[in-house]
C-alpha cells in the first residue's frame, strides 16, 4: 500500500518509535491502532526482545504518563488500583492511587499474578474506571494498557481465562528482530540509551482529539456486513469451539477505523479488515481440543475464514 | 479411509466397473477361464479392503497367478516344481517372438501371464482413483464407451451391461464427490449428514434407472451411421462381416442364408433410364438346404463389345431396344445389367469375362486385372411376353430342353422336407400349365400369413432346411427367403427355376439433363434383392417376383381367350404397394380416421427427418458450431457493446456498473478474482500484468464510490477514459 498517504502526526510518531525499537514498524503501528481505538494491547512473547521499550517509547511520543506494574503471584489489587490509608493528621481516608492510574500502563506478564488482580485491572480495562472502597475513581484518559503474557513458562501462571481475553482489542507477537536489525541494537546499546532523547510528539490533548476524530470514520454497511459475515463464520467453523462475539465485531470495526486514518483514509476498506482480522479475532476464538491436537491455530483458523468470505464488491441492493 | 460400509461398497463398485470390462472378453474371444480371472480382481480389490500386509498380498497375488497358469497350461501338478522350469522356458521362447514383433506368435502361457499383470495394474489404478483421488469419472466414462462400442460393433449385447454401468458408475461417483465435499469443507462425517446426501442419490439413480429401463423406446428415426463406418472400413462391401448381422448390398458368398441385416443407404450407382428395371448381377442354380452355390464354373473371354452371351431372352419374343448409363459409386468390377442385355459400351476398350454358369460378367482392364469403371452404357431389350405363349408349357419337353439343363434347374438336396412339394402341388392344384402354376405359387407368397421382414429372420439350425422354416414355421423374412422358396417349390414341381440376384430398380432422382425422355434412377445398397427366373422353352428366362411389396415391372400381353386384344398391360405380383425403401415401412399404417392425430404428426415429422437429416444434421452442425463461437468469442464483442453502451453516458455515477462490468471482463479474458481478494489487491495484481497503473487509480475511485458512498464530481470522464483503456486491453 505504498501509495497511502499517511495521517503526517502518526507518522512522525511512528518514526520516533522506530528511533528507539529497530524494525518491528508493524507492532509499532498496531500498538498504536490500539491507543487510537481506545483499547488495549496483549502482547505474547518472550522476554527481552523490547516489549517495554516499544510501549515506553509510544508513552512518550504522545506525552503519556507511563506507569509499569510488574506483576508477581503476590501482587494484590490494591497494588494495581490505589489503596485508601488512614492519614493520622488529616484524621480520615485518603486515597492513594495505584500504578494503574496512569495513561499508558505496562502490565508485565500478566498472567503470574493471581486471578483477583487480574481481574483488577481487566476490569479497570473495560470499565475505566476503579472502585475502592466504594467510592468510584475515573481512571484518566487516554487510557491504555498494554499486557504481556510469557507463552515459555507455565509453571506457577494463572492463564487468562477466554472471557477476559476479550477484553483485549488486540493481540500480538513481537518477534526476534531480523540479524541486521538485530546487529543495529547493539550499535545502539554502546551509546546513551535513545530513549532519554525522545520528544513528545503530540500531547494528551491532541491524541484525544485524534481518538474522538477516529470515530468518525466511515463504515460504509458493505464493510458492516463483510465483518458481520466473518465474525459469524468463525462461531460456524468446523474445529472452534467458541467463536467471536460481537463484542469481537465491534472491535474490528474501531481497529479498522483507527487503521483507515492511520492511512489518511476517511473510509474503511474490506483490506483494512482483512489485515486486522487476525489480531483482532484469534485471541477470541476457542479450538476445540481435535483441532489443537490437529496443530490447526486460531490465526490460521482467521485467515481461512477470511479467503473464503467473499469481499463485497457491490452496493447492497435496497 | 475406514473400514466401514462406505469403502466397502466403493471396493464393491469398482470391482463391478472392472468386472463389466471383462464379461464380454469371454463372449468375444476364445478366452477360457474368465472366471478365474474375475477371481483374481475380486481377490485383488478383498485383499486391499481387508488391508492385509502387502508382503502378504504380493505372496498371494503370485501364488494365484502361477496357480492359475499351472491348471490353465500344465497338466503336473502345482507342486511339481518341474512346470515351473517349463513354464520359465516357454516364457523366454516368447523373446524372440516379441522381438521380431509377431504378436500373433505369442504364446497363451505368456498371454495368460500378461493378462494377469493387466488385471493387478488395473485394480491398482481403480483403487488409487477412487481411495486416494476420490474420482472415477474417466474410468467410467471409458467403462461407457467401452461397452457402447462393443455393442455398436460386435455381437456383444450391452442391454444390461449398460444399466449395470450406469447404475454403478453414478452410486460411485455420488459418493465419491460427498467425501470429497467433506474433505474440502472440512466437515466431519456424521451419519445425519451422509444420510441426507445418501437417500436421495439411492432414489435418484433408482428413479433414473427405472424410467430408463421402463420408458417406451422409439426406433431411431436417423439411419444407423454404422454401416458407413463400416462401409469405410471395408470398401465394396463384397466382404462379409464375420458377425451374425450382415448388412445390405450386394455380397458373393450365399451358401448360408438367413438371419437379419441391416439397412445402408450408400450409394451403388446410378442409371439414366427411360424407365425402371430390375438390374442382376448373377443367377446361382444349386440349393443346398441352407443356401445357393453355384454347380460349376466355366468362363470365357469376350471384348468388351462384344454381344455378351447372357441373354435370357430368345428370339421368339417380341422386344424393343432400350439403352441406358450407369455412374457407379462403388468400385465393383462386374458388369451390372439388365435381362436383356446385348451389350456394354466402356469408355476404353476393356475385355469382359463371362461366367457361363452363374452369368456373372467380370470386367478387365489392359493389362487383365480387374477394374472397376466409373460408367458404362448397356444396350437391352425389354422383352413383352405374350401370355397365351408362355401358358403353352405344361410339362418338360425333352426335345426343347435337354436333361441335363431340366436335372440342373430342378436341382434339390437330397433331404428336403417332403412337405414343401405337398405344400406346392396344393397351391397349383388347379392349374395346368407352368406359367400359371408359377404365378400361383407367386401370389401364395402374397397371403397375409407372409410378413416382409428384415431384423426378426432366423437363420436355418444345423437340421433345419432353410426354405421349410420359412414357409411352415417363421413366415416373416425378406427377399431371399421369399425368392428361394419360389425358386424351391418350382423345382419339386418339375419346373425349372433358378435364383438371380441384382437390384432393384431404385428411387427416382431427376430428369435426364441429355435426353427429356429419361430420368435418372438411384440404386442404394438398401435395393440389392433376389428374385426368381422361371424357364419357359418356348420363352426363354421369365423373371417372377415373389417378395412380399416388391414389383418387377415386366410386361405380359394376357391376350383374352376369344381373341380380343387386350392393352399390355404390367403384371406384377399382387403387392400392396410398391415399398422399396426399408425405413418408410416403419408404422407407415393410419390406424385412425382422425383427419388430426398425433401419431400422424409425429410420423409426418419423423419422414421429415428421416428425409431431411443430412441437411438437418448439417444446419444444426451449423447452428450449434455458430453459437459455440459466438460464445467463445464473447470476450471479444460484449465488451464493445458495453464500450459503445458507456460512450453516451454522463452522470458520474455509471462508475459502479462500468466497473463491474470491467470485473466481468477481465474474468472472462482469464484474470480471475478470487472471492476472498480485495480490489485493492486485485487490482495491483491487474496492474503488474499489464505493466500500467490505470486499474489501481480506478479502483481508488471505486472503492470511494463503493466503501465511502461519495465520488468526487466530474470524476465520470477521467474514469471512463481509463476504464475504456483497460477493456480495450483485454480485447486486444
Amino acid at each position: 500500500m505504498a501509495r497511502e498517504q499517511m495521517n503526517p502526526i502518526i507518522e512522525k510518531i511512528l518514526l520516533n518509535i522506530e528511533k528507539v525499537m529497530i524494525g518491528k514498524r508493524n507492532v509499532a503501528e498496531l500498538s498504536l491502532i490500539a491507543l487510537l481505538a481506545e483499547g488495549h494491547v496483549l502482547l505474547e512473547d518472550v522476554p527481552g526482545v523490547g516489549k517495554t521499550m516499544m510501549v515506553r517509547a509510544l508513552a512518550k511520543s504522545v506525552n503519556a504518563n507511563f506507569r509499569r506494574i510488574q506483576f508477581t503471584p503476590d501482587l494484590l489489587p490494591s497494588d494495581v488500583t490505589g489503596i485508601s490509608i488512614y492519614n493520622p493528621k488529616e484524621m480520615e481516608f485518603q486515597f492513594r492511587p495505584g500504578p494503574l492510574m496512569g495513561n499508558i500502563i505496562l502490565a508485565d506478564e500478566i498472567n503470574r499474578t493471581s486471578p483477583k488482580t487480574q481481574s483488577a485491572l481487566l476490569e479497570g480495562m473495560e470499565e475505566a474506571s476503579v472502585t475502592i472502597d466504594g467510592i468510584t475513581h475515573r481512571l484518566q484518559k487516554p487510557f491504555f494498557v498494554m499486557a504481556t503474557q510469557n507463552p515459555i513458562e507455565y509453571e506457577g501462571t494463572y492463564p487468562l481465562p477466554e472471557a477476559q481475553l476479550d477484553r483485549f482489542l488486540l493481540k500480538m507477537k513481537m518477534g526476534y528482530p531480523e540479524v541486521d536489525e538485530e546487529i543495529e541494537v547493539l550499535n545502539r546499546a554502546q551509546k546513551v540509551p535513545p530513549i532519554e532523547e525522545l520528544f513528545p510528539v503530540i500531547d494528551l490533548e491532541g491524541l484525544l482529539a485524534l481518538q474522538k476524530e477516529i470515530k468518525e470514520v466511515y463504515v460504509d454497511d458493505t464493510i458492516k456486513r463483510y465483518i458481520v459475515d466473518i465474525v459469524n463464520m468463525t462461531r460456524r467453523y468446523p474445529g472452534v469451539y467458541l467463536g467471536a462475539s460481537p463484542r469481537g465485531s465491534i472491535a474490528l470495526m474501531k481497529a479498522a477505523q483507527a487503521y483507515a486514518f492511520m492511512y489518511g483514509r476517511d473510509y474503511v476498506l474490506p483490506d483494512d479488515i482483512q489485515y486486522l482480522a487476525p489480531f483482532v479475532l484469534s485471541h477470541r476464538i476457542i479450538l476445540k481440543s481435535e483441532a489443537k491436537f490437529e496443530g490447526t491455530s486460531a490465526e490460521e483458523i482467521v485467515n481461512r475464514v477470511i479467503a473464503r468470505i467473499p469481499v463485497p464488491v457491490q452496493r447492497l441492493v435496497k | 479411509m475406514k473400514r466401514n460400509l462406505q469403502s466397502f461398497l466403493i471396493y464393491l463398485f469398482g470391482f463391478l466397473l472392472l468386472w463389466e470390462w471383462l464379461r464380454p472378453v469371454e463372449q468375444l474371444t476364445t478366452t477360457d477361464h474368465i472366471e478365474m480371472f474375475i477371481l483374481f480382481i475380486l481377490l485383488s480389490f478383498g485383499v486391499s479392503f481387508l488391508r492385509v500386509r502387502w508382503i502378504w498380498r504380493l505372496i498371494l497375488k503370485i501364488w494365484f497367478i502361477l496357480y492359475s497358469v499351472n491348471s490353465f497350461h500344465y497338466d503336473l501338478g502345482f507342486f511339481q516344481t518341474s512346470w515351473l522350469l517349463s513354464f520359465l522356458q516357454d516364457i523366454s521362447a516368447n523373446f524372440s517372438v516379441i522381438l521380431a514383433q509377431d504378436w500373433t506368435g505369442i504364446n497363451n502361457e505368456l498371454r495368460t501371464l500378461l493378462f494377469f499383470i493387466l488385471l493387478w495394474l488395473m485394480v491398482y489404478l481403480i483403487q488409487y482413483w477412487l481411495i486416494n483421488r476420490n474420482r472415477i469419472f474417466v474410468f467410467f466414462f471409458m467403462t461407457l464407451i467401452y461397452i457402447t462400442v462393443l455393442d455398436t460393433f460386435t455381437l456383444y449385447s450391452a442391454n444390461t451391461a449398460i444399466v449395470r454401468t450406469v447404475a454403478v458408475g453414478f452410486a460411485v461417483m455420488g459418493m465419491l464427490t460427498y467425501y470429497r465435499i467433506l474433505v474440502k469443507e472440512e466437515v466431519g462425517a456424521n451419519s445425519s449428514v451422509t444420510r441426507r446426501w445418501m437417500r436421495p442419490l439411492v432414489i435418484m439413480i433408482a428413479f433414473s434407472v427405472i424410467v430408463g429401463f421402463a420408458a417406451p423406446k422409439f426406433q431411431p428415426i436417423w439411419p444407423d451411421p454404422v454401416p458407413y463406418i463400416k462401409a469405410a472400413g471395408d470398401k465394396g462391401g463384397d466382404d462379409k462381416i464375420g458377425t451374425g448381422v450382415s448388412k445390405v448390398g450386394y455380397g458373393t458368398d450365399d451358401s448360408q442364408l438367413g438371419g437379419p441385416f441391416i439397412g445402408d443407404n450408400s450409394v451403388v450407382f446410378r442409371s439414366e433410364a427411360e424407365q425402371k428395371n430390375y438390374w442382376k448381377v448373377e443367377t446361382k442354380d444349386h440349393y443346398t438346404g441352407k443356401g445357393w452355390i453355384p454347380s460349376g464354373s466355366t468362363s470365357f473371354r469376350i471384348d468388351g463389345d462384344e454381344l455378351i452371351p447372357v441373354n435370357s431372352i430368345p428370339s421368339t419374343v417380341e422386344t424393343r431396344d432400350e439403352s441406358s448409363r450407369l455412374y457407379l459409386f462403388m468400385d465393383y468390377d462386374h458388369l451390372i445389367y439388365p435381362a436383356g442385355i446385348q451389350r456394354a459400351q466402356f469408355e476404353r476398350e476393356y475385355s469382359l469375362e463371362v461366367d457361363s454358369i452363374k452369368e456373372k460378367v467380370s470386367i478387365f482392364g489392359f493389362n487383365n486385372k480387374p477394374i472397376a469403371p466409373d460408367a458404362y452404357t448397356v444396350e437391352f431389350k425389354i422383352p413383352k411376353y405374350e401370355a397365351a405363349e408362355l401358358r403353352e408349357t405344361s410339362a418338360a419337353n425333352p426335345g426343347q430342353m435337354d436333361a441335363e439343363f431340366i436335372a440342373r434347374y430342378t436341382q434339390l438336396p437330397e433331404n428336403l422336407p417332403e412337405r414343401i412339394k405337398e405344400l406346392a402341388e396344393s397351391i397349383t392344384a388347379d392349374e395346368t400349365n407352368w406359367f400359371d402354376k408359377a404365378k400361383a405359387i407367386e401370389r401364395h407368397f402374397g397371403g397375409s400369413e407372409f410378413r416382409y421382414d428384415q431384423k426378426d429372420v432366423a437363420v436355418p439350425g444345423e437340421n433345419d432346411d432353410y426354405v421349410d422354416q420359412f414357409l411352415f414355421d417363421t413366415k416373416s423374412g425378406y427377399c431371399d427367403n421369399f425368392s428361394t422358396s419360389m425358386a424351391v417349390m418350382l423345382r419339386t414341381l418339375g419346373i425349372p427355376a433358378r435364383w438371380v440376384k441384382g437390384y432393384t430398380g431404385g428411387d427416382f432422382q431427376e430428369y435426364s439433363d441429355g435426353d427429356s425422355s429419361k430420368s435418372v434412377y438411384e440404386i442404394t445398397n438398401n435395393n440389392a434383392h433376389s428374385w426368381v427366373e422361371v424357364y419357359f422353352p418356348n420363352q426363354g428366362w421369365v423373371p417372377f417376383e415373389p417378395t412380399k411389396g416388391f414389383t418387377n415391372d415386366v410386361s405380359i400381353n394376357f391376350a383374352n381367350p376369344d381373341g380380343t386384344p387386350a392393352a399390355a398391360e404390367t403384371t406384377a405380383a399382387p403387392a400392396p404397394k410398391p415399398q422399396q425403401n426399408v425405413r418408410d415401412e416403419s408404422g407407415t399404417s393410419p390406424e385412425s380416421d382422425n383427419s388430426f392425430s398425433f401419431n400422424l404428426f409425429w410420423l409426418s415429422v419423423k419422414i421429415f427427418f428421416s428425409n431431411n437429416w443430412k441437411m438437418i444434421f448439417i444446419l444444426s452442425v451449423i447452428v450449434i458450431s455458430a453459437a459455440g463461437l459466438i460464445f467463445r468469442l464473447r470476450g471479444k464483442w460484449i465488451p464493445r457493446l458495453y464500450l459503445l453502451q458507456f460512450r453516451l453516458r454522463k452522470k458520474d455515477e455509471n462508475m459502479g456498473k462500468a466497473y463491474l462490468v470491467l470485473l466481468e471482463q477481465l474474468e472472462r479474458y482469464g484474470l480471475k478474482r478470487k472471492e476472498g481478494q480485495t480490489l485493492r489487491n486485485y487490482a495491483a495484481y491487474i496492474d503488474t500484468f499489464y505493466a500500467s497503473k490505470e486499474m489501481s487509480v480506478l479502483t481508488d475511485r471505486y472503492e470511494r464510490y463503493l466503501y465511502h458512498q461519495k465520488l468526487p464530481e466530474g470524476t465520470w470522464k477521467d474514469s471512463r477514459e481509463l476504464w475504456e483503456n483497460l477493456i480495450k486491453k483485454t480485447i486486444a
